[in-house]
C-alpha cells in the first residue's frame, strides 16, 4: 500500500490513538442510521422509520454512557468546555495540541448529539398524519401534543441538517486552509500527535459493553411504551 | 367564502354520501355514479375562491380523519382501552366516510392552496371510486367492532381500516410540502 502511495509528510510510525473504536463505530453508525432516517421519512418507509429511530436512541444512549466512562477522549469531562475555552483556541489560530476535540469541534460534537436527542425525543410521541404509525410514546399524550411533536419532529431536522452541513464544512476548511486531516483518524483512530503529548488512554472493552446492554435495555423498555407510566 | 355555493356543493356531496350509503352488493359495480357526474359539472364551474374553499375544507375533514385514527391508535395501545372513547372516534369516521369523494370536485388537485390531491384521482375516476368505496367499507365494518366491543375484531378491522386508508394516500397523494 505505501509503494503505491504519493509521499507522505507524516510518518505513520509516529501516529498515536486518538479516537477508540466504540466512539468510531458509534459515529460512522449514527451517519448511516441518520441518513436512512431521512430517506425512510422522505419516501413514506414510516415502519423502517421507527426502527431506525430506536437504533439512533440506542447509539445516543450508549454515547452518554461512554461519555462517562469510556476512554479518555471520548469522556465529556475532556472536552465540554466554557466560552473561555473556545475564544483562546480561535486566538490561537485554532492550535490544539493535545490529543481529542478541540473547543471548536467539541462544540459541533455537543449541539450535534444535543440536535439528535431532541429529535428523537419527539419523534417517541410523534405520529404520522394519517394515525397508522406513531411513536412508542405518543399513547401517553393528547393527540394535539403529539401533533406539535410531529411539527418539531419535522422541523428541528432542518436545523440538524444546517449542523451536519456545519461540521463536514468544518472538517473540510481545516483541510484546505490548514492542512489538517480531521476525516483519516475518525477512521482509523490514530493521529499524529506532538512529541510529549499524551496520547488517548483507552477506555475498558468491557465498560463498553455495558453502555452498549443498557442502552439497548433503555430502548427496549421506551419501545414497549415505557411500563408502568402507560398503565 | 361563499355561503351559497358551499350549501349548493354540501347537497351534491349529500347526494353523492346517499349514492355510497347503498348495500355493498349494488355498490359492487363501481362506476362514477350519476350523483358523481353531476358533481363534476356542477364543480367544473368552481372560482378559485370556491376550489380554495373545497380544499380547505377537505383537508379539515381529512384531518378529523387523522385525529380519530390517532385517538384510536392511542387507546389500542393503553394497556386497558377505553372502549367507549374507540366507539366515539369510530362513529366519526363512519359518519364522515361516505361523503369522501364529494370532497374531490375538480379542479381543487395540486396547486390549489395547500392541496395535496393528484391529478390522477380524475384521470383514473373507476379506481378512486373503488377505493373510496373499500375506505367507506372499512369505516363500517370497523364501526361494527367498536359497537360490539371485541378488542381482538376492533384491532383487526382498524389494521384494514388503515390499509384502506393508505391504498389511495400512496397513489392519490402528494407528498407534505413545507
Amino acid at each position: 500500500m505505501t509503494s503505491t502511495a504519493p509521499p507522505r509528510r507524516t510518518d505513520t510510525a509516529t501516529k498515536q490513538r486518538v479516537w477508540d473504536l466504540p466512539t468510531r463505530l458509534f459515529h460512522w453508525t449514527l451517519v448511516v442510521l441518520v441518513g436512512l432516517s431521512w430517506w425512510s421519512a422522505e419516501n413514506d418507509q414510516q415502519d423502517l422509520h421507527l426502527y431506525l429511530g430506536y437504533g439512533v436512541l440506542s447509539l445516543l444512549l450508549f454515547r452518554i454512557g461512554w461519555g462517562l466512562a469510556g476512554s479518555s477522549t471520548a469522556r465529556f469531562s475532556s472536552f465540554v468546555r466554557g466560552p473561555g475555552a473556545v475564544a483562546s483556541y480561535v486566538r490561537n489560530r485554532f492550535h490544539w495540541p493535545l490529543a481529542g476535540h478541540a473547543p471548536l469541534g467539541a462544540l459541533s460534537v455537543l449541539a450535534l448529539l444535543a440536535m439528535l436527542f431532541v429529535i428523537v425525543g419527539t419523534g417517541l410521541f410523534a405520529a404520522d398524519e394519517d394515525g397508522l404509525f406513531s411513536g412508542p410514546l405518543a399513547y401517553l399524550v393528547s393527540v394535539g401534543v403529539s401533533d406539535t411533536m410531529t411539527g418539531l419532529h419535522e422541523e428541528l431536522f432542518d436545523i440538524l441538517l444546517v449542523l451536519i452541513g456545519l461540521h463536514v464544512a468544518a472538517i473540510l476548511l481545516y483541510r484546505l486552509a490548514l492542512g489538517r486531516n480531521l476525516l483519516g483518524p475518525m477512521i482509523t483512530g490514530k493521529a499524529e500527535l506532538e512529541p510529549g503529548v499524551e496520547p488517548m488512554r483507552a477506555g475498558k472493552w468491557w465498560v463498553a459493553l455495558i453502555c452498549l446492554v443498557a442502552a439497548i435495555a433503555i430502548t427496549r423498555w421506551i419501545i414497549g411504551g415505557a411500563p408502568p407510566l402507560g398503565t | 367564502m361563499n355561503r351559497s355555493h358551499l350549501y349548493l356543493f354540501c347537497a351534491v356531496a349529500l347526494l353523492a354520501g346517499c349514492k355510497a350509503q347503498e348495500p355493498a352488493n349494488q355498490a359492487n359495480a363501481v362506476i362514477p355514479s350519476a350523483e358523481t357526474q353531476n358533481a363534476a359539472t356542477a364543480a367544473a364551474t368552481l372560482t378559485p375562491d370556491q376550489a380554495l374553499a373545497v380544499a380547505k375544507e377537505r383537508e379539515e375533514h381529512m384531518e378529523a380523519f387523522g385525529d380519530a385514527t390517532k385517538k384510536i391508535g392511542n387507546e389500542l395501545k393503553a394497556s386497558k382501552p377505553d372502549v367507549a372513547a374507540i366507539q366515539q372516534s369510530a362513529a366519526k369516521i363512519a359518519d364522515l366516510a361516505p361523503k369522501l369523494q364529494s370532497w374531490f370536485a375538480p379542479g381543487t388537485a395540486e396547486g390549489v392552496g395547500k392541496s395535496r390531491a393528484k391529478a390522477e384521482i380524475w384521470q383514473k375516476p373507476e379506481d378512486f371510486a373503488l377505493k373510496a368505496h373499500d375506505f367507506e367499507t372499512a369505516a363500517q365494518e370497523f364501526k361494527v367492532a367498536a359497537d360490539r366491543g371485541d378488542l381482538t375484531q376492533i384491532k383487526t378491522t382498524f389494521e384494514a381500516l388503515g390499509k384502506s386508508c393508505k391504498a389511495c394516500h400512496d397513489l392519490y397523494r402528494a407528498p407534505k410540502k413545507d
